[in-house]
């Protein structure tokens, strides 16, 4: 009688484990350790949450855990990579579910406005304060006045097209020149992160209460609008218009001895918009010490050239080591723009939305 | 009563108890509290939202004025016809119904001739066709973009052909008609597959009879064959409206924002967390396909056609030698076999030469080579191919073992029930008319994140929880085959069998369901494609990257970068991905064959 107890419990147990099924008492704990700083030698496991294209065979982030393991044996870096990306930690935030990570790996300016919109306590926390390597962060990059979040690489939209088809635009107004009629494909920006960087560069050059009409006369130029960067790349590669919204890096991916013809960056205006990448740690982690050493272990100078090379981005601090063809290929615009903090909190899921209602309203 | 006997007796209700539950916490449950958010407002009923996306001219066009000034109406009315009836907007609603209609259209005319052929006749390897024609089905939007770049692109194959014979080139890709052809492409299978099955369940004694009563061959067509396979073609129009009306990606990839849906706005509003806007849209987008659902199935009730039993028709053959050349009726088909290929062949043919072509158009194994390496890698975070390969195989063999007697059981409610069991199904069918984004927006809130009750904080997630969100989804189209061709069955097989003593269940499983087994064996072809080619509740469920399907991985693949920025490994696995699906189907329908009587 007693072995059948046990047998059923076991079975209703292993058929729990099948189904993934899980209970656990709702209301964690709230006692928390809250150090920045490490006595001894840093242990634990460390949840990074990130996105997906970070992790992998090769990325950035393998060779960062990797590295950050070697130096540190009593850590295991872990990665998490939600579908939603930082939506995930917001709405679990709002469903009184627990976080479960440290910190967030890939965080734009509009998610952290987001996240700060949604939710009554804060999501990330103060980082910046307590880093040792903050001050060697560019300054130009830094988009969170309230220094939670810290960038560590970024890119600057651009223009690729084909030299052999087409000049270079030089300001915004020469796009909607007969000249380049149907020859831009852009993403997006409901979607996409260039697309959505290319739109917010539009509303820094035309302001605004202008940027809706010069969008209307764009689309009537014949801009093709895709759902994301990939779509919207593969289309330029089959040569379905000579001009693409992408980064300035891209001569990057195909290397000096390559036919750049079709590679070629174009500056609007000499201007790129730069889209930083931040860290930022969950103000609901019990590990902050361990998630600060990580962040500045991520901005040491080795470490910087290798993320910016394997995401094939910029590196975020004024001294990383970049290999040199890097550096040769990687184009930078003579001027960065980008929307801070304070300029896109509150504005930019409106500008958004007003922009796609007037791309699908003309 | 013998304990078998009492078995026997309690398995359908238990089995429909079964079904119920399954649904409701996958399904419905979820669901509700993502669709509450469009009503409820800080605990308290609202019905704010709905007037607002209602009154709003950018959703609902001309269609505003009924919500926000109806006394208004009539005098609109008269001023609109005085300034002669100018051409009035339709909003993003209206649009999006508009490329739906158009996109049932060319499903329907693209489908029904493939059906005619499969069905009446024969030619070698249509066995396999036959099983082949879902493929379409499964296949990620991503690559259904890359198939048609390269195949209707302005360098594409087709611009290729047509600038050899002089002519040309066409503008095809980014437009509404590129986007209606994709949906043909992904819908057509479904005509096809629905058609074909009920043309061949046409009993042929019943035509013999006609034509021995001095029936003309159209008339015999008309009052024997037409009313057997109208059922399945309306399904097959309904389904492909409701499938198009909530079309996400596809559209964005091949058309451009211009063309945009209603499901690409509450994607928006889901991923700027405006859950609100995005919950009344959705319920919205959901209430047009359940009403049009249910018309469809009030009309399916009154029908009265006797299916199976029978033997079906003779198959002619396709190809008579030169004298093909003379039909007029086969000339017509080969016309069609160029279209259908065109189509069809094009794109899956391109995106197989993508896979194995290099930026500069020389040919590579690289992308192979990827996913060799991918499957060697041991770095963390790496979709491996295998793996996905076969957690593909194990969920899809799962939905079908789960979706089946789910699907038949809810057809057995829908024929059997009487008064409100055509309404019943029609609830029951919501999976099919829910848009994706919401579903897994609400298995995330409740699944994913947990609920509360009783003090604990319940989650679910792993291969069981992929297979029951699998199985709700899929449900629906064993119930869409199995529920026409059930209906249609002469009442006599039943009433003998329950006569001579079989109880309700033998008499389902050994007659009824063996009289109508070729529609439950393309529902069950159905239900393993939806599983396979499902994305958005895989990719919550699924528990790391270990229990990866083949969509998840191809989507990771999309991501990577390590070949540069192009989709070759994407094109490689998504090559992976017809061969494993379409030796699926194929075994699948050999499989099932056997059981057929």
């Amino acid at each position: 009688m007693r072995r059948r107890t046990f047998l059923r419990a076991a079975g209703a147990g292993s058929l729990a484990a099948l189904a993934g099924c899980a209970a656990t008492p709702a209301g964690d704990g709230t006692t928390r350790v809250s150090r920045e700083t490490i006595d001894g030698t840093p242990s634990g496991t460390l949840r990074v949450a990130t996105y997906e294209s970070f992790t992998g065979e090769g990325a950035a982030g393998t060779y960062l855990k990797s590295a950050f393991e070697e130096e540190y044996p009593g850590v295991t870096v872990e990665f998490t990579t939600p579908s939603n990306g930082v939506n995930q930690y917001i709405q679990r935030k709002q469903s009184d579910a627990s976080v479960d990570a440290d910190l967030y790996v890939g965080v734009n300016t509009d998610e952290l406005v987001r996240a700060d919109g949604q939710l009554e306590e804060p999501l990330f926390m103060r980082s910046r304060d307590v880093l040792d390597r903050a001050d060697a962060v560019k300054s130009d990059l830094e988009i969170d006045p309230e220094g939670r979040a810290v960038p560590y690489d970024t890119g600057y939209i651009s223009l690729v097209y084909d030299e052999s088809a087409i000049e270079a635009p030089e300001t915004f107004d020469d796009l909607l020149d007969p000249t380049y009629e149907d020859a831009l494909i852009t993403q997006n920006a409901q979607q996409s992160d260039p697309g959505q960087a290319f739109l917010l560069w539009t509303i820094d050059a035309k302001g605004e209460d202008g940027y809706l009409d010069y969008w209307e006369s764009l689309v009537d130029n014949g801009v093709t609008i895709l759902d994301d960067w990939q779509p919207a790349y593969n289309a330029y590669t089959n040569e379905e218009a000579p001009m693409v919204v992408s980064y300035s890096t891209d001569q990057v991916f195909y290397g000096a001895d390559a036919d750049l013809t079709r590679h070629q960056v174009g500056f609007i205006e000499d201007q790129g918009y730069a889209n930083p990448e931040t860290m930022a740690r969950f103000a609901d982690t019990d590990r902050p010490a361990l998630a600060r050493l990580f962040m500045d272990f991520v901005l040491q100078p080795d470490h910087q050239g290798q993320v910016a090379e394997r995401n094939v981005q910029f590196p975020a601090v004024t001294d990383a080591q970049l290999d040199e063809t890097f550096s040769e290929l990687a184009q930078e615009p003579p001027e960065a723009v980008t929307f801070t903090y304070d300029q896109l909190q509150g504005n930019v899921d409106e500008w958004t939305e007003a922009w796609a209602r007037r791309v699908v309203g003309s | 009563m013998t304990p078998s006997r009492w078995a026997e007796r309690a398995a359908l209700p238990v089995a429909v108890a079964g079904t119920l539950l399954v649904i409701a916490v996958v399904f419905y449950y979820p669901v509700a509290t993502v669709f509450s958010e469009a009503v409820v407002d800080a605990g308290r009923l609202t019905l704010d939202p709905l007037l607002s996306v209602l009154g709003d001219p950018f959703y609902t066009g001309v269609a505003h004025h009924l919500f926000v000034d109806p006394a208004g109406v009539p005098a609109g009315v008269l001023a609109w016809v005085d300034a002669g009836a100018p051409s009035v907007g339709g909003g993003l609603f209206g649009f999006t119904a508009y490329q739906a209609a158009l996109s049932m259209l060319a499903s329907v005319a693209l489908g029904l001739p493939g059906a005619y052929i499969l069905a009446r006749y024969d030619f070698r390897g249509r066995e396999t066709v036959r099983s082949l024609t879902i493929v379409p089905f499964v296949l990620p939007s991503i690559l259904v973009a890359v198939g048609f770049l390269a195949m209707f692109g302005r360098t594409g194959a087709l611009n290729g052909l047509l600038g050899a014979v002089g002519l040309g080139p066409v503008e095809v890709v980014f437009s509404l008609e590129a986007i209606v052809i994709a949906h043909a492409f992904y819908n057509a299978p479904l005509v096809i597959r629905l058609v074909a099955t009920a043309w061949e369940s046409v009993d042929r004694r019943q035509v013999e009879s006609a034509r021995a009563m001095g029936a003309s061959p159209l008339r015999a067509f008309l009052d024997v064959v037409v009313p057997v396979i109208r059922p399945a073609l309306l399904t097959a129009a309904l389904l492909t409206f409701v499938f198009t009306f909530l079309s996400f990606p596809i559209v964005l990839a091949l058309g451009g924002l211009e063309l945009a849906t209603v499901e690409v706005w509450v994607y928006a509003r889901v991923q700027a967390l405006d859950l609100s806007e995005a919950a009344t849209l959705a319920t919205l987008e959901t209430l047009v396909s359940l009403v049009l659902m249910y018309l469809y199935l009030r009309y399916e009730g009154r029908q009265r056609a006797t299916t199976g039993g029978g033997r079906p028709l003779p198959r002619r053959p396709l190809t008579t030698g030169w004298a093909t050349l003379r039909s007029p009726v086969r000339l017509a088909l080969a016309g069609y076999g160029v279209v259908a290929a065109v189509v069809f062949l094009g794109p899956l043919v391109s995106l197989l030469l993508e896979s194995v072509t290099a930026p500069d158009g020389s040919l590579t194994t690289a992308y192979y080579e990827f996913l060799l390496a991918q499957q060697a890698s041991t770095a963390a975070g790496t979709a491996r191919p295998l793996p996905a390969v076969l957690n593909s195989l194990v969920y899809g063999a799962g939905t079908l073992l789960l979706a089946v007697p789910m699907g038949v059981v809810v057809a057995v409610v829908a024929t059997r029930g009487g008064r409100g069991s055509r309404l019943a199904e029609a609830v029951l069918s919501a999976p099919l008319a829910v848009s994706g984004i919401v579903v897994g927006l609400g298995l995330l809130q409740t699944v994913v994140f947990g609920t509360v009750l009783f003090g604990y904080r319940l989650t679910a997630a792993g291969p069981v929880a992929v297979v029951c969100a699998h199985a709700a989804a899929a449900y629906p189209f064993v119930t869409r085959n199995v529920a026409p061709a059930l209906g249609g069955l002469d009442s006599r097989y039943h009433d003998a069998a329950r006569s001579l003593g079989a109880s309700r269940l033998r008499a389902l499983l050994d007659v009824e369901l063996r009289l109508v087994a070729a529609a439950v064996l393309a529902g069950a072809a159905f239900a393993f494609a939806i599983s396979v080619g499902e994305f958005d509740s895989t990719v919550l469920l699924a528990e790391g990257t270990d229990s990866y399907t083949m969509p998840v991985a191809l989507e990771r693949y999309v991501g990577n970068r390590s070949l540069g920025p192009n989709l070759g490994p994407a094109t490689a696995m998504g090559t992976v991905l017809l061969a494993v699906t379409g030796l699926s189907f194929v075994a699948i329908d050999r499989l099932g064959g056997r059981w057929e009587p």
